[in-house]
């Protein structure tokens, strides 16, 4: 588990991140959502051991983020994927994965079946003595990905994943991403794609130097946003518009085409009675579904109020 | 520390160094240059023009006492041109345009020869080259050699003008020596300069960094892998320079000037130990600065300390002798251990991965 308590950066008077406080448990995909600058890549080198918080504190598996003693034992378990893949250019995809895995003394055996696994996975066995350098920039992050876990690391940080991926690759590191969840691994992923993390992360922070929100990515829309259905309907007189909105529990009524779009504060409860009153005046229901309020309506309006 | 990691630091930084083939061909090339090829037009030039015999004031000696006739040989009473012969008796006998090696010599008149290991007596000597040799009771004029001991106390060979060679042999000497001590400081610079700020400029440090790898670990693979390449060429260079060397002095002038015991000394602790300083000076400037080009500016002050110690051996100042090449192997040996102890102090994940744009 990851457990972070007011964590703290500051690089001289600015300020990174302040007081992001939170807990992942165990086998969670947990996203860091937030603009450029927010502070998501300073949290997770801190989360890292890489930098040290200057306020707060953080451990992960009881084991304290700043504490030199404990600094190696957390870099033995975790993987990073840094913004850049930041890999040994002129050497090939193998060496490149078979160097990381030995720095995590992992077997000779184990890294040979795993780099082989995880290269043929991502279509580069073929040119796996190739020097990186020659590659496109999607296949160098798909490379950089398998470092990440070529030492199948418990906690593994990814900063900005499928950044530069083509749609097939982005859906192969999301697939390999969910099979590690059910491993049992914990990741943590920074990004800017809030339909990927929509999809992915169990939960989200949204940060902007600061903690904003957290949350599901559902919960989070519906505490943001009154819930909506909407109902295909063929024709509705306006007079009946009316009296649909003084019906109990509905706050708003819009009419756009045959589109009916009630704002309800519990569509569990007033949707058969909203449906009766329709049938009831001879309107023709065709579909009903609940408005759902992507992460992006989401992110926008935490990042817009924030503003 | 673990030293498998600090290896697996050292054999990636290898593999990597070994796809440069510039850098390659420059890190052998150099210390060739410098160790073989400098010397060697240093040394033909004067060698050419240096006779291969010397000046000897001979005193006349009157041969007294008894002339032997004890040894009655094949060879007695002859006078022999142009032969070689080992391992004999000469008595009585003319000798022109001779080899001869381990021979007993007595009461002959030798001509234009060269002599090793040989004992002569009640001879005369003319033109002639003589190495380990012991002479009584015989004269000559026009010698030359070396090893000469002379057991009459009225024998005594005087080397009246040593040529311009020997005169400038032994700073010439001392100046090679310093160049197989000066490339080891100068060859890693480049590699060592590159090794941090590079991986920092290629912006695969972080990754490194993240691994479990301490800072002791990553340091010491990075200086190894600067000190292999070097002082295997280095190493390489000096055996081919010194072969060369050996084998012009010898075949013109019949024996090796060189000082086994302090050239050796020189490149199995002063070189290695001068390699570590410049490489572990060089990473100190290179995990603090944030450019290659300034860390390999700035690198190329390191070499400072080893120009000075040749300032002071090619001025006089300081004798290059086996015990003052372990003084200087041990003061480098702990200025070495103080810089990495130093280097491991100032290393800062934190404000390489920040401080750095």
């Amino acid at each position: 588990m990851i457990v972070s308590e007011g964590l703290t950066k500051y690089f001289g008077a600015v300020k990174a991140i302040e007081d992001f406080t939170v807990k992942i448990p165990d086998g969670q995909i947990f996203g860091l959502l937030g603009p450029n600058g927010a502070g998501k890549t300073t949290t997770m080198r801190m989360l890292s051991c890489l930098i040290k918080p200057t306020k707060g504190n953080a451990w992960i598996d009881d084991l304290e983020i700043g504490n030199k003693d404990d600094a190696q034992k957390i870099r033995q378990m975790i993987g990073l994927l840094p913004e850049v893949p930041g890999l040994y250019e002129t050497l090939g995809a193998y060496k490149n994965l078979d160097y990381y895995a030995q720095f995590y003394d992992v077997p000779k055996a184990k890294r040979e079946e795993s780099i082989k696994k995880t290269l043929t996975d991502l279509g580069l066995w073929e040119r796996r003595n190739e020097p990186v350098g020659g590659f496109s920039k999607g296949m160098k992050q798909k490379i950089a990905i398998a470092r990440s876990f070529v030492h199948e690391p418990r906690y593994i940080f990814l900063d900005e994943p499928t950044a530069s991926l083509d749609p097939e690759a982005a859906k192969t590191v999301r697939e390999y991403i969910l099979e590690l969840k059910a491993r049992g691994d914990t990741i943590l992923i920074n990004t800017h794609n809030l339909s990927e993390a929509e999809r992915i992360c169990d939960s989200v922070a949204v940060v902007k130097n600061k903690m904003v929100k957290i949350g599901n990515p559902k919960e989070l829309a519906r505490g943001l946003f009154s819930r909506k259905i909407r109902i295909t309907i063929d024709h509705i007189a306006n007079t009946l518009l009316n009296e649909l909105a003084s019906l109990k529990g509905v706050s708003a009524v819009e009419l756009t085409k045959n589109q009916l779009v009630l704002s309800v504060q519990n569509p569990e409860e007033q949707n058969p009675m909203i449906l009766s009153f329709l049938l009831t005046h001879g309107v023709k229901v065709q579909f009903v579904s609940e408005e759902e309020h992507s992460l992006e309506d989401v992110y926008l309006k935490l990042i817009g109020e924030d503003q | 520390m673990r030293w498998t990691r600090a290896w697996i630091v050292m054999r990636k930084d290898l593999d990597e160094f070994k796809k440069q083939k510039l850098v390659v061909g420059s890190i052998i090339m150099m210390p060739l240059v410098l160790g073989v090829v400098l010397p060697l037009v240093m040394f033909v030039p004067m060698i050419n023009m240096t006779p291969t015999t010397d000046v000897w004031d001979v005193p006349q000696l009157i041969i007294t006492g008894y002339l032997s006739d004890d040894f009655i040989q094949p060879s007695t009473n002859r006078t022999l041109e142009n032969v070689s012969m080992n391992t004999s008796v000469l008595t009585n006998a003319d000798l022109i345009n001779a080899q001869l090696t381990d021979v007993t010599l007595s009461s002959c008149i030798i001509e234009n020869t060269t002599i090793s290991h040989a004992t002569i007596q009640k001879s005369i000597l003319n033109n002639t080259y003589l190495n380990n040799v012991v002479i009584t009771e015989s004269e000559g004029k026009n010698l030359d050699g070396q090893n000469i001991v002379s057991i009459n106390s009225s024998l005594s060979f005087t080397k009246i003008k040593p040529s311009e060679l020997q005169l400038v042999l032994p700073l010439m000497l001392n100046m090679v020596l310093m160049i197989f001590i000066i490339v080891p400081a100068t060859l890693p610079t480049i590699i060592a300069t590159y090794s941090i700020v590079g991986e920092k400029n290629n912006r695969s440090l972080e990754p490194l960094l993240a691994t479990p790898t301490t800072d002791g670990e990553i340091l010491t693979g990075k200086v190894l892998s600067a000190f292999l390449p070097t002082m295997a060429a280095t190493l390489f260079s000096f055996c081919v320079g010194v072969s060369i060397l050996d084998y012009i002095f010898l075949s013109r002038f019949g024996y090796i000037p060189l000082n086994t015991t302090t050239w050796v000394l020189a490149m199995l602790v002063l070189a290695p130990t001068t390699c570590f300083m410049s490489i572990l000076a060089c990473v100190i400037v290179s995990s603090k600065v944030s450019d290659v080009r300034a860390a390999q500016q700035i690198g190329g002050f390191v070499v400072m300390p080893v120009v000075v110690l040749m300032l002071g051996v090619l001025s006089g100042f300081i004798l290059l002798s086996p015990l003052t090449i372990v003084l200087a192997a041990t003061a480098y040996g702990c200025i070495d251990l103080g810089l990495f102890y130093f280097a491991r102090a100032i290393f800062n994940r934190e404000n390489i991965l920040t401080n750095w744009k």
